[in-house]
């Protein structure tokens, strides 16, 4: 059996908890984000015929007056970076996380999540910006809390190359 | 040339020849050359080897060159190398302090620096904990039993109380890889349940990072102790991974010895596997065996306050109490029973009674010719030693009593019998007339009220067999001739018949319980003198006595008497009449 610690990274707001809430196992409620600034959740996959647990640590998201623990990130096998599609600002603060992520534990397998899928019209997000990152070597996928869309693909391409 | 040549030859050969010829080689310039020629390349390098010993500092640059790697074999090989420095070692420490103690202590202020402080650490908690322990029970009811306890033992009572409340047991062991905070194993004490192990131990540590990234980021642990009511969360912090144990209850102090020992050894043996781990705990399945010697536990020591044994005293009294209480009722209803039955009796009248001092106090009245009360007790369950009776004696009226005075005054031979009918005593049977004639002056005088005694059915006894035999026995005297002491011939069937008839007699009076007595009587007749004839005639009755006494009759029966020729059967003077004279005649009276 194996393990990986992931981490969810983005601002506040952007859907993180409810991004993973209706895929995980989880035991601990939505009020450590606020007291220790960290929720666990359990996402259990399967790789090939290996069964692989990713231990989701769903870090408090970050806003004006707070930035995100990096101290949290210390030991993940990779990286979940989740932006809000309909503002645009999520995408600089995802950005920013990212850079500061590189910094703390180095290059892991990451992955950038858009969310809102479902309020496509109302993205403020300009695909062109999206394309510049997509060729910068960033994976890009478009996702929905509210309806589950890609969710689990995403989490499942995503163990495939943390484990790799 | 040739000739040198060959003495040098000759020389080596035969060493007589050595001795007396000088060898030219030595002399001989060319000899050098050719050796210089030949070894020049070797004697440099022992020139330089030479050179190399003979001057100090060349010499330690080479032992220098090669010390570590000699030392590395010596240790391999056994200790001797270890032993031989070890005072030398000592020797240079000394001599290290004695010059500058202060290198020594900037060597060791890092190590000793965190242990001191760490055991400092300890020992403080250790005394706080005792310390709250006895503070929190000291106003309870249990605190002042313990306070007894510590009292009675001569011990303080805070050990007491730390002996009591140190009872804990292990439930979980997490063993959390530092770096990612994944868990590495995880053991949970016998029927204890755990949430997702894995997400929990994410969380301890990510608690950890939150701790140490809020208050120190420098400090090698996070959380040391964290208590939430009665679960206490120990945390021992490695290098590499760390340890959190969650136990229920108050640890021991040395319950981090323990688990500093399982991480520690983990830690050596496992170092590699902590070194890469990339999320793959196939690698850390050994290390559980070592976490489940962490599972330790200390049993709540058994409440000895109270004894089962104690519990029977109470249960003793109880059912002791419900015997007696028991025993007392049957006693006074087995009591009542009794003097239902002496009230039931003739001749006892009960008055009252009473239980004192666990004796039974009767009291009434008693005819003395009523049953004995004590006898009447028979299968009742009272002890006769229990009762006293204070009885009056009276003369009660009661017919059966009445009987009982009758037959008391009267004696009645066993030939009577009394019958109750009613009021009225009948008497059957037979009697002697004056006994019946007394038993008639009694039923005259008996009090108004009382029984009345019939004698009507009574026979007189007079009247009887007695009277029958008495008849037959007179009728039949026996004969004698002339002058003759004995019968005449052919009187034995006479004898026989008188015999037979006395015995009957002799049964039917001691039946009767009336004594008879027969007396024979002897004549003679007118012949002669008087004198000789009442001899005679009392020897005819002895006669008589002795012949029926050998036909078995009673001797106490018979009496004799001698009546000479005074009382002749017959008065006149012929034969006929004086043969009818001699003879014994019988008497029989019957005596009441």
């Amino acid at each position: 059996m194996l393990q990986k610690k992931i981490c969810m990274l983005g601002a506040f707001g952007v859907g993180k908890t409810s991004l993973v809430r209706r895929f995980v196992d989880t035991i601990f409620s939505d009020n450590y984000l606020t007291t220790v600034g960290v929720k666990l959740d359990k996402k259990t996959l399967a790789v090939g015929a290996e069964t692989v647990n990713l231990i989701l640590w769903d870090i408090a998201g970050e806003d004006d007056t707070s930035a995100v623990r990096t101290t949290y990130l210390r030991g993940s096998a990779g990286y979940l970076l989740v932006a809000d599609g309909t503002r645009a600002s999520t995408l600089d603060v995802a950005c920013s996380i990212h850079s500061r992520a590189e910094a703390e534990i180095g290059r892991v397998p990451f992955m950038l999540l858009v969310n809102k899928c479902d309020l496509r019209s109302e993205w403020a997000i300009p695909e062109s910006r999206l394309d510049e990152l997509a060729a910068l070597g960033w994976t890009i996928r478009p996702t929905s809390a509210k309806t589950g869309e890609s969710v689990e693909a995403a989490f499942q391409e995503f163990a495939e190359r943390a484990v790799r | 040339m040739l000739a040198n040549l060959l003495l040098e030859v000759a020389r080596s050969v035969d060493h007589e020849v050595a001795a007396q010829l000088p060898s030219a080689l030595d002399t001989d310039p060319r000899v050098e050359a050719l050796r210089h020629i030949l070894l020049e390349p070797e004697q440099a390098a022992l020139a330089s080897l030479k050179e190399k010993f003979d001057d100090p500092d060349q010499f330690a640059a080479a032992v220098s060159a090669v010390l570590p790697a000699a030392i590395a074999r010596a240790i391999s090989h056994d200790d001797r190398l270890g032993h031989e420095l070890t005072p030398v070692v000592e020797t240079a420490t000394q001599s290290s302090i004695r010059r500058d103690p202060r290198t020594l202590i900037n060597i060791l202020a890092p190590l000793m620096g965190p242990a001191i402080r760490k055991s400092v650490a300890e020992t403080m908690d250790s005394s706080l904990q005792s310390l709250n322990q006895a503070l929190k029970h000291s106003l309870s009811w249990q605190g002042l039993k313990w306070r007894m306890e510590a009292y009675r033992t001569g011990t303080s009572f805070a050990e007491v109380v730390l002996r009591h409340t140190l009872v804990f047991r292990v439930e979980h062991v997490f063993l959390i890889h530092r770096k990612t905070g994944l868990m590495l194993e995880h053991v949970a004490a016998d029927q204890v349940s755990a949430k997702d192990p894995q997400l929990v131990s994410g969380m301890l540590s990510a608690i950890q990072d939150f701790v140490r990234d809020s208050f120190d980021e420098s400090a090698l642990g996070g959380i040391d102790t964290l208590r939430l009511g009665e679960f206490l969360l120990w945390c021992e912090e490695g290098p590499l991974a760390f340890l959190a144990a969650v136990i229920r209850g108050n640890p021991p102090e040395n319950l981090h010895g323990v688990l500093r020992e399982a991480l520690d050894s983990i830690h050596d043996e496992d170092r590699t596997a902590l070194e890469n781990f990339d999320g793959d705990v196939a690698a850390f399945a050994n290390v559980r065996a070592r976490l489940e010697r962490c599972l330790a536990q200390q049993e709540a020591p058994i409440d000895q306050g109270t004894t089962p044994f104690l519990w029977l005293i109470p249960l003793a009294l109880l059912c002791g109490g419900a015997y007696w209480l028991v025993q007392r009722h049957l006693d006074g209803s087995a009591f009542e029973d009794y003097v239902r039955r002496l009230q039931a009796e003739p001749g006892i009248v009960v008055t009252g009674f009473e239980r004192r001092d666990g004796m039974w106090h009767l009291t009434g009245l008693r005819d003395p010719l009523a049953a004995d009360p004590t006898e009447l007790l028979g299968a009742w369950h009272v002890e006769p030693e229990r009762i006293s009776g204070n009885w009056e004696p009276y003369q009660a009226l009661h017919p059966a009593i009445a009987l009982k005075r009758i037959q008391a005054t009267l004696k009645p031979p066993s030939t009577v019998n009394f019958a109750l009918d009613g009021d009225t005593i009948r008497a059957t049977g037979t009697a002697p007339r004056r006994w019946i004639e007394k038993a008639r002056t009694l039923a005259s005088v008996l009090p108004p009220g009382s029984a009345h005694l019939d004698l009507s059915a009574l026979g007189d006894v007079q009247q009887g067999e007695l009277e029958r035999l008495r008849d037959a026995i007179q009728a039949r005297p026996v004969f004698f001739g002339y002058g003759d002491a004995l019968p005449v011939p052919g009187q034995e069937t006479i004898i026989e018949a008188q015999a037979a008839e006395l015995r009957e007699l002799a049964a039917a009076s001691k039946k009767l319980g009336v004594t008879v007595r027969a007396t024979l009587i002897g004549h003679a007749d007118s012949t002669g003198k008087d004198a000789p004839n009442l001899g005679l005639s009392l020897a005819r009755a002895e006669a008589v006595r002795s012949l029926l006494r050998k036909q078995g009759v009673d001797p106490e029966l018979l009496a004799v008497r001698g009546a000479g020729p005074l009382e002749p059967l017959a008065p006149g003077a012929s034969e006929q009449d004086r043969s009818l004279n001699r003879r014994v005649s019988f008497t029989v009276s019957i005596l009441d």
